[in-house]
């Protein structure tokens, strides 16, 4: 098997048997890294050295027999959305603002995957400050989709979720405030997870929405999504929102869904605007669980068409708060020659970010001025009431609810050039935020129009994430093995390095 | 599309949140904003009386208390290792007071 195609089992298994090290695993990810993301930009720093560090750690626990003990991402690439702080690393967020920031701590969710034996390759391209669906906006330069170069890998998170599409590394984090892992993962064919809001700690992440704001896991396969999110949740008195967590997410991975009650949105798959070809594969997952046993139940969201507007409130006002931070004086872009504060503050600020990130920062703080506030923010949080309780009733009648996650496969780029024709993208995942509960995309196949993979997404009740694993896990395996990007494939058979490969 | 912001409102809201916009960019911010905001219409005509808002997902655990110990933090270095200008262990900024309007 190429080192592209391996997941965790497959890596750790080699690791075990000798059959490679964990300095050549790294290598390995290293040279793919090389071959590969000229074409698709995924990674804004390689973090070689670290890598190295970290796999000569392996390799020493290995020779002295406590692999075991390690920690069960031992020995595995791993790449962080540029939002986590990693000691030593830039941390930009995809933004002039942060070109220089040199992080001086570890974020926990990076820290929790380093400790767990993690072997990072580096950090990866997104919107800036994650406002986006296209990873268009970072000002870096674009990310492309492995899967067809012309398109757009999804966002914000898109860097991360090209980064395990096209085998640089079999895990990714990412961060989602309105569906920023979802739907990349989607677009990208691969499984992405959304916890539920609280399952695991921010510290250490560049805030946008802090009621919404979660980080997951983005990998080729549930299982390694089920091992990653092992590693990641918790209780970290470091961000107060996050709980303790006891659930192993690998459990019941192959518990089937037999007797599991699905819920199906009618109102989403008749939504204006969903692909012909993404309802289809809705419908034909619903057909296949209800095949291995499940009960399909249809379920009633009626305020999920309320949330879009209230997440479009939302969004911006926490970002403007949490944008407030960025003066060019404690850290980030100063820009030079002025001779007092305030002008210096506007031009750093007018310089530092770009056009979305000045429009949202515009936008929150309009919404949230007096006289304005009680127009739109206000019942934002009014309609998030109201929300909730749709899910409540809804997972009254099940444990999980199938739904589109993006309304088309990946766009071209500059296909959407329009802020609010992009928004609509956001239609299926938004909700889940302002709830607070779990969603997460698992690739089924490719759409039979556009050829291009289409994901579905699984919902389940907050805190019973292990449930939409669960139900990943039976579609998963009723599909079979998927195909690699093409990117994977005709570049999959060189060696990297690995023993195993050259055999 | 009725206009909710004014070039006039723009220029104070960028004042307000410290962007300095270029004069010929306040006409395409305004128009971007009153597109977005034109958007955001509905959430003002949904009949939400009486409905509790919910500020945040997680509203209704207690609160979790620590004991208030020192613990170790940022060296002084290390807290201004980004800074872009700083001067005798401080961060250094443009004068606040004095100048022609003290």
């Amino acid at each position: 098997m190429p080192f592209a195609a391996m997941g965790i089992a497959a890596i750790q298994a080699g690791l075990r048997a000798g059959e490679f090290s964990a300095r050549e695993v790294a290598d390995a990810a290293l040279a793919r890294v090389r071959e590969t993301d000229g074409a698709v930009h995924a990674f804004l720093e390689v973090t070689g050295s670290l890598a190295h560090e970290a796999a000569d750690r392996v390799d020493a626990a290995i020779a002295a027999g406590s692999f075991d003990e390690l920690g069960s991402l031992a020995g595995i690439p791993i790449g962080f959305k540029d939002n986590m702080n990693l000691a030593g690393t830039h941390t930009t967020c995809a933004s002039r603002m942060l070109e220089s920031y040199v992080s001086p701590y570890t974020a926990t969710c990076v820290r929790k995957t380093l400790d767990a034996g993690a072997i990072p390759i580096g950090k990866t391209n997104m919107d800036e400050f994650a406002f986006g669906s296209s990873t268009e906006s970072s000002a870096f330069g674009v990310t492309r989709n492995p899967w067809d170069l012309d398109r757009v890998p999804g966002g914000s998170s898109g860097g991360s979720a090209a980064a395990v599409a096209a085998g640089m590394v079999p895990v990714a984090l990412g961060s989602d405030t309105g569906g920023s892992i979802r739907q990349p993962a989607c677009f990208c064919g691969v499984v992405g997870v959304k916890p539920t809001y609280g399952l695991v700690s921010r510290y250490g992440i560049v805030a946008f929405g802090s009621s919404l704001d979660q980080v997951g896991p983005i990998t080729r396969t549930v299982r390694d999504a089920a091992m990653a999110l092992n590693v990641l949740t918790g209780r970290d008195e470091r961000d107060c929102t996050s709980q303790e967590c006891t659930v192993d997410f690998t459990a019941n991975l192959n518990a089937g869904v037999a007797g599991m009650r699905i819920g199906i949105v009618p109102a989403f798959l008749q939504a204006r605007g969903l692909a012909p070809e993404v309802k289809a594969k809705v419908e034909e997952t619903a057909a296949q669980l209800q095949a291995l046993g499940a009960h399909v139940v249809e379920v009633a969201l009626p305020n999920a068409q309320k949330a879009m507007s209230a997440y479009y409130v939302l969004g911006p006002c926490e970002a403007f708060s949490n944008l407030t931070r960025f003066d060019g004086v404690r850290y980030g872009y100063c820009d030079p020659g002025h001779e007092d504060l305030g002008s210096q503050y506007e031009a750093s600020r007018a310089v530092g970010f770009g056009p979305e990130a000045r429009r949202r920062i515009m936008l929150g703080s309009y919404l949230l001025s007096s006289g304005v506030y009680d127009r739109y923010y206000y019942p934002a949080q009014q309609v998030r009431t109201l929300v909730t309780r749709d899910y409540a009733r809804a997972f009254q009648q099940c444990d999980c609810i199938l739904a589109p996650v993006v309304p088309t496969a990946a766009w071209r780029f500059g296909e959407k050039s329009d802020p609010t024709s992009m928004y609509l993208a956001d239609m299926f995942t938004v909700s889940i935020n302002l709830a607070g509960n779990g969603g997460m995309s698992v690739p089924v196949g490719f759409g039979a129009d556009s050829g291009l993979p289409v994901g579905v997404q699984l919902i389940v009740p907050a805190f019973r994430d292990e449930n939409m694993l669960r139900v990943a896990a039976a579609i998963e395996s009723a599909i079979g093995q998927r195909g690699l990007s093409p990117l994977v494939e005709s570049k999959g058979a060189v060696s990297f390095g690995l023993r195993g490969d050259a055999r | 599309m009725e206009r909710h912001v004014t070039e006039r409102d723009v220029r104070r809201i960028a004042e307000y949140v410290r962007i300095a916009l270029a004069e010929d960019e306040i006409p395409q911010m305004t128009a971007d904003l009153n597109a977005i905001i034109e958007g955001l219409r509905p959430i003002t005509e949904y009949d939400l009386d009486g409905v509790e808002p919910t500020f945040h997902p997680i509203g209704d655990l207690s609160n979790v208390m620590r004991a208030d110990a020192e613990r170790p933090s940022f060296t002084q270095a290390e807290a201004l290792a980004n800074a872009p200008k700083q001067q005798d262990g401080s961060f250094l900024i443009p004068r606040i007071l004095g100048g022609d309007d003290a």
